[in-house]
């Protein structure tokens, strides 16, 4: 009996009408707790940290740079996690996170490459280099890609469940390809700034516009990661009739709006 | 702490790398923006075409009954 109950928790967090109840209680903070710390890393980072003896004011893009791709890796990790629950549970709610950090993966590993190549001209004095990071990179954005494909390429949900799925957990390998590259080929990029397990290696002033930028980046992921599932919630559940309920006060809502 | 640039020209211009600063915060900005306002729409076109056919269902049920 017990252990039945210790596990509703669980199921519960696969009903995708829990989930978007409790999420839109959290909206209003996040929205709040993202742009005030984007807005302020930005100021920081932009404006107050000190300029880098060698590289000058170009080196403010990493306030850009380096959240971004932390967040396009991060985020590629949620989507096979979310994949693999799917494939293993068959948990709606999962397939459902899947597929919603596709786009949102796809956008953030195009900025990472596109504020590096923005930083790499003034600093290495080209765009573009066939890189072993920035090389894995873009086979990351392939990735991103061709699972948002897989899941229009089928007729059936539940196939293009399914190949995403696959896809994106043989999609992982790259993962720490892209984390060793610049160790294992010492080629341009250079290794990373902040490592978990020792001190990083740039002045605290620059370091700690950069935590912001890191912290907003995490919560604006979140954001944008709930908007996009509840937006997916409505399209599967339309049937459901807690979204058919949802749908008619909506209209109700808007249709009062017009007559004033 | 203190802001590093005297002037608005200064801080656009930031010694020559301004072009390349800032293009990466617009483009970044830009397509952030576009992350969550995108969910935003989509999320409204579900429930207005999901209130559209239930309003379109319970009709048709309507003159059913009536032509019966």
């Amino acid at each position: 009996m017990a252990s039945n109950r210790d596990w509703t928790w669980f199921y519960r967090l696969g009903s995708p009408r829990w989930f978007y109840e409790t999420t839109g209680r959290w909206l209003p903070w996040l929205w709040a707790l993202t742009l005030v710390l984007l807005v302020a890393g930005l100021v920081w980072g932009l404006g107050y940290a000190p300029q880098d003896a060698k590289q000058g004011n170009s080196f403010r893009i990493i306030y850009l740079h380096v959240p971004v791709s932390f967040l396009a890796l991060a985020g590629y990790y949620l989507m096979a996690i979310a994949g693999a629950i799917g494939l293993i549970w068959k948990m709606k709610l999962s397939y459902m996170v899947m597929k919603s950090a596709a786009p949102i993966g796809a956008v953030l590993t195009f900025l990472a490459l596109f504020t590096g190549a923005v930083w790499g001209k003034p600093t290495w004095g080209t765009y573009w280099v066939w890189d072993a990071r920035i090389t894995s990179m873009l086979i990351l954005l392939f990735l991103y890609l061709g699972v948002l494909a897989l899941q229009y390429a089928f007729h059936s949900q539940e196939a293009g469940n399914k190949a995403s799925a696959i896809l994106a957990l043989v999609g992982t390998v790259n993962i720490p390809i892209i984390y060793k590259s610049v160790d294992w080929w010492y080629t341009l990029h250079q290794p990373a700034t902040i490592k978990l397990t020792s001190a990083p290696s740039m002045h605290i002033d620059m370091f700690q516009p950069l935590l912001v930028m890191i912290v907003a980046l995490y919560s604006f992921y979140a954001l944008a990661l709930i908007l996009f599932i509840r937006a997916e919630i409505l399209q599967r559940e339309r049937k459901a009739a807690w979204v058919c309920d949802l749908a008619l006060r909506a209209d109700q809502g808007s249709a009062g709006e017009d007559k004033e | 702490m203190k802001f590093q640039f005297d002037s608005v020209q200064q801080m656009l211009e930031m010694a020559g790398h301004g072009q390349y600063v800032w293009t990466a915060v617009l483009v970044t900005l830009l397509m952030m923006a576009w992350l969550l306002v995108r969910p935003l729409q989509v999320h409204r076109a579900h429930l207005k075409t999901i209130a559209q056919q239930l309003r379109r269902e319970q009709r048709r049920r309507i003159t059913q009954e009536d032509n019966q």
